[in-house]
């Protein structure tokens, strides 16, 4: 699959479906419990088994989530909107048809920032989600804990055109669905699903090519790889049969990614048979909304990911890169946050949590919340380093004690070892001040010169010598004093 | 003491509040009056003789402990075999659900259980209330106890056969596009279908979901008054039962003064002499009363038929995709693949007229043809909602007879649109929401039972129960069939 | 209206997953042709103006919802009693190679 393909002389055109489950108590039409991971069949009752004389009564908290999330995405919120029976034959479909809002959704437009680009949204819609098909190697079983959870599908328009682009837009909404408690959004237990419909032209045609559909996707690299994989793979058939009418190359059909294979695999073809007969679900009334049902929940938006992103970037001065590692996990940005009420350090405590903590944290794929350390002892952490009660290096064996130990005070950490208390007595520091000019006249005379990394690398090897427990501030004044202060005027 | 069948379910509940007659010599006397009957009736397909007697003990103990009684303490109920009582098997006249046991109440019979109804049996019916006739059920057919050649209708037909041979005094029916009407027209008793949404559907097992009623059959007015009483109220576990308070129904002899009533004789043209004479007969008793009779205009009716087989064919093509073979009711033997269990189980389980409607139903939703047919049949049925709209600014009620004739014969009709064309007259009330009523009017040459109906506007059951119950007190054609009197 | 036969009732026939015999495909075939000429007269009636049936009742037109609240469960054991085939507390079905659409 690997060729050096001209992708600078075509757009890959994608448009994404995704399916978001919403964290309400019990089902969108049924009253059965909304859970994941119990035993089969446990979760459910009469109308998300599909028994006859069973019918559905909607669940006013799925609208809820639905319309906050449509009023965060700037979408326009229908007044009225209605539902539809959608047939299909399945096993993992109590009734054989799915009860959808294909005529009146109840979400239309809408964007969503991200990667710097905005992505418009086509519309959204509230559903029922079909059980799930346990697969055996002689028989398969069926099990309705999920049939009926609530469901909202994003639609978006095919305005994006790469698979990172793809990403970004599919973890922006999983960002906001999880700002506003809409979701829990866990990708491993198929909370957030996504189809992509790809297709490809050369750049500059205007119209649309035939496409397919990857379904069912519920990992952002996953679906990354899929795409580009689908991509390569329509530019070389194009590219090899130049003469051969697109919709015969690329017949429209549903492929799954195969994650073993790394490649797309054909699931089926479009039939006739998928003729799903859409027509107005007589056993629901219309949903209708009123503009001070609506106001009232606009009223009540939390902070969303884009907007806490641009606050982190221009109140408190964070990297695009360290905002959006931080924003697009709200518990972790939580977290920051809780600890910023004790550390007034934004970007020193960015970079402990995402990058110090975060890379010891690594192999064992346990998180921060998740051991138990406390944001605010966090943040004590950095208030030692900056009140220079210790150093820079003493602070990491100190995060190493935090992880070993989780729920230990740091100020307890270093008062209790001797070795992380700072060297502050100029007297004991001194000595080894003389020591280390003695040792690198080159660096001192550099210094004189005004070169200020002279300096650093004399503090550097006192440092050393004290094992990183002596003042830098003394260290630094000591050095300036016995060298005089160099060829520069410091400020 | 009249025999117990004799009386009207209100006068026995009376009798047995008075200590006349216990619950447990009701139950007996209803039980062996059915026992002796129901094999050449087929009105009942399960006879639920011990829970009859378990609910007859605990209400003579309540009696005796002089504790508070239902309203319909003591009464027997035939419930029609498509309405849920929890424990029990549901079979709506079909194969496919011969070993269903019900995992809930209809919420309508559960009311009536609580109101201390005796639930004696679960009645015979066309396969999924899909037929005219009761000769669609899958395990047999019923008969009409004025002549037992002849079908009691359907597809209420096992309900309208057990009230009118007195086996229960009350039964359930659904009603679709006449399921209730039409065979208590045929058999002579009263059968009653209330505003859309006026009584629960939860626990109804769905046929066309915006037509479908349940509603009660009975041998007077004020039984099924008495019913709707019980039944017509709002129920959370369905979104399209009427969030209204339920209604009491007063009824009085007379008429009240200026009722109007319209007729739709330019529809009615056609009528055969004999129910034409008869539904005369029936005008001219509400005139008596004191009713102005006006002409109607509802000529569109004509095409109610094509209409209600469009979209009730549509509804029910969705509403028993359920019935699949997978999770209740039978799983064919000769199924292998997925596909083979979906179709061997529906070819197995389905008997031929539902299999028609479902595939009838599936074409006029299929992509091309939904628009032709689908949704054509939709904004005639707007139209002919805003005929009757029209129509009862003219008038407080409508007449019309219940059917083209009285009971025919068994295996007499074969050609499917004449039996569709059965329903011409109790379809439009179902496609308009409307309530009405069939109430006995008389009889045929042939001794068979007409009826007549009433039908009123959106939420006006309680002015439909009203006339229909002055009409049946100044008319009294109501009696018990010859053989079913003793 | 396009000609109903035997090959838009095989097609039906996919579509709502039942098998016919040839005696009742005969039968189908026959009364369902006669139905659908039957309902060619709404074509008479003219519906441009007019909006569809949707909801019959007035009173319809009001949001009819339930509090987010977990109740009327169905007891596994309870569903399982009325299923065919089951197996580890799953309905039990032949095995699928084709995942849902």
């Amino acid at each position: 699959m690997h060729r050096d393909l001209p992708y600078d002389l075509w757009e890959p055109v994608i448009g994404l479906e995704i399916h978001v489950q919403l964290n309400t108590r019990s089902k969108i039409f049924s009253s059965a419990p909304n859970r994941f991971g119990d035993e089969p069949n446990l979760n459910i009752s009469a109308v998300c088994t599909g028994q006859p004389g069973a019918l559905p009564v909607l669940n006013k908290e799925a609208v809820r989530k639905a319309v906050q999330f449509g009023l965060a995405v700037g979408a326009e919120v229908a007044k009225f909107s209605t539902f539809d029976r959608k047939s299909y034959f399945y096993p993992d479909s109590p009734r054989n048809f799915q009860i959808t809002q294909f005529e009146n959704p109840l979400l239309r437009g809408g964007q969503v920032i991200a990667n710097g680009k905005t992505f418009k949204i086509n519309r959204a819609h509230i559903e029922d989600d079909a059980g799930m098909l346990k697969h055996f190697s002689t028989f398969a079983g069926v099990d309705y804990n999920r049939a009926g959870a609530p469901l909202l599908e994003i639609v978006s328009e095919p305005c994006i055109h790469s698979p990172k682009d793809a990403a970004a837009y599919a973890t922006a909404i999983r960002a906001i669905m999880l700002y506003l408690d809409a979701s829990d959004g866990n990708m491993e237990e198929g909370s957030l699903r996504m189809d992509a419909n790809i297709s490809v032209r050369p750049k500059g045609e205007m119209g649309l090519r035939p496409r397919i559909e990857i379904k069912n996707m519920n990992s952002f690299t996953f679906m990354e790889m899929a795409i580009e994989s689908e991509i390569q793979r329509q530019i070389s058939l194009y590219l090899d049969h130049p003469h051969r009418a697109p919709l015969d190359l690329i017949p429209p059909g549903t492929y799954r990614w195969d994650p073993e294979k790394r490649q797309t695999v054909l699931m089926r073809r479009k039939e006739s048979s998928d003729d799903y007969r859409y027509f107005p679900e007589p056993d629901l009334t219309p949903l209708i909304l009123t503009d001070a049902y609506i106001d009232q929940l606009r009223s009540t938006l939390p902070e969303l990911p884009h907007d806490r992103f641009r606050r982190y970037i221009s109140d408190l001065g964070l990297t695009e890169y360290s905002a959006s590692t931080l924003v697009n996990e709200k518990p972790l940005s939580d977290y920051f946050e809780e600890a910023l009420k004790v550390c007034k350090s934004p970007r020193l405590l960015c970079n402990w949590i995402t990058v110090e903590f975060a890379g010891r944290l690594k192999e064992s794929g346990k998180t921060l919340i998740e051991l138990g350390i406390l944001p605010a002892h966090v943040a004590k952490l950095i208030q030692l380093i900056e009140q220079n009660q210790i150093t820079g290096r003493i602070a990491k064996s100190v995060a190493d004690d935090m992880l070993a130990t989780p729920g230990l005070d740091p100020e307890k950490i270093v008062a209790k070892n001797p070795d992380y208390q700072p060297l502050d007595d100029t007297a004991s520091i001194e000595p080894l001040v003389d020591q280390v000019l003695a040792a690198h006249p080159q660096s001192v005379a550099d210094f004189k010169a005004g070169r200020d990394k002279a300096l650093a690398f004399l503090v550097g090897a006192v440092m050393k010598l004290t094992r990183g427990k002596a003042s830098p501030q003394i260290v630094n004044d000591l050095l300036r004093k016995k060298m005089g202060n160099g060829g520069k005027e410091k400020g | 003491m009249k025999p117990l069948h004799h009386l009207s379910a209100v006068a026995l509940r009376d009798a047995f509040l008075q200590g006349e007659v216990s619950a447990v010599q009701i139950v007996e006397a209803f039980l062996e009056r059915i026992e002796h009957h129901n094999g050449k009736l087929g009105a009942f397909l399960t006879i639920l003789g011990p829970r009859a007697w378990m609910k007859a003990e605990a209400l003579d103990k309540k009696r005796s402990h002089n504790q508070p009684l239902g309203k319909m303490a003591a009464i027997p109920v035939a419930i029609k075999d498509n309405m849920h009582i929890a424990g029990e098997i549901t079979t709506c006249g079909s194969q496919f659900l011969s070993n269903y046991k019900a995992p809930f109440y209809a919420t309508a019979v559960h009311r009536m259980e609580q109101e201390d109804a005796i639930l004696i049996g679960k009645t015979n019916m066309d396969e999924f209330a899909m037929g005219s006739s009761n000769e669609n059920s899958a395990f047999f057919p019923a008969h009409n106890p004025w002549n037992l050649n002849c079908v009691p209708g359907g597809s209420s037909g096992g309900s309208a056969a057990a009230v009118a041979a007195r086996l229960a005094l009350i039964a359930t029916g659904s009603d679709t596009g006449g399921s209730i009407r039409q065979p208590a027209g045929f058999c002579g008793v009263v059968g009653y279908k209330p505003t859309y949404g006026r009584v629960s559907r939860y626990g109804l097992v769905a046929f066309g979901s915006s037509l479908d009623q349940i509603g009660p059959l009975g041998t007077t007015v004020a039984d099924t008054a008495l019913a709707m009483e019980v039944m017509g109220h709002h129920c959370p576990h369905d979104a399209t039962s009427l969030d209204l308070p339920p209604e009491t129904y007063p009824l009085s002899k007379k008429l009240q003064e200026g009722t109007v009533i319209g007729i739709p004789w330019q529809f009615l043209k056609g009528l055969n002499p004999e129910v034409r004479e008869n539904f005369q007969q029936a005008l001219e008793v509400m005139k008596s009363l004191g009713a102005h009779l006006v002409e109607v205009n509802l000529d569109i009716l004509k095409y109610s038929i094509a209409v209600y087989y469009i979209l009730a064919t549509a509804e029910a093509s969705t509403n028993l995709a359920r019935f699949d073979g997978i999770r209740y009711g039978i799983r064919s033997k000769a199924g292998k693949t997925l596909e083979e269990i979906y179709d061997q189980s529906r070819k197995e389980g389905f008997g031929r007229e539902v299999k028609k409607r479902i595939m009838l139903g599936t074409y006029v939703l299929s992509a091309g043809y939904q628009d032709a047919y689908y949704k054509k049949a939709q904004k005639v049925r707007t139209l002919i909602l805003h005929a009757f709209d029209q129509a009862f600014g003219q008038c407080d009620a409508v007449m019309m007879p219940i059917a083209t004739s009285g009971a025919f014969e068994h295996g007499s009709i074969q050609d499917p649109l004449e039996m569709y064309l059965q329903d011409i007259f109790t379809v439009p009330a179902n496609l308009a929401g409307l309530p009405a009523i069939s109430i006995p009017s008389g009889y045929d040459r042939r001794g068979m039972p007409l009826g007549v109906q009433i039908i009123g506007p959106q939420l006006c059951d309680v002015a439909v129960m009203q006339y229909a119950h002055a009409y049946e007190q100044a008319s009294s054609h109501t009696r018990i069939p010859g053989n079913y009197a003793s | 209206m396009a000609n109903f036969d035997s090959q838009t009732l095989e097609h039906l026939k996919k579509l709502c997953r039942i098998d016919c015999t040839e005696e009742e495909n005969r039968e189908i075939l026959n009364s369902l042709g006669r139905i659908l000429e039957y309902v060619v007269q709404l074509n008479e009636v003219p519906t441009e103006d007019t909006a569809s049936c949707r909801y019959v009742l007035r009173g319809m037109l009001k949001n009819q919802m339930r509090e987010d609240e977990v109740k009327d469960l169905l007891p596994r054991d309870q569903f399982l009693s009325n299923a065919p085939d089951q197996i580890g507390g799953m309905i039990r079905v032949p095995p699928v190679l084709k995942p849902s659409s």
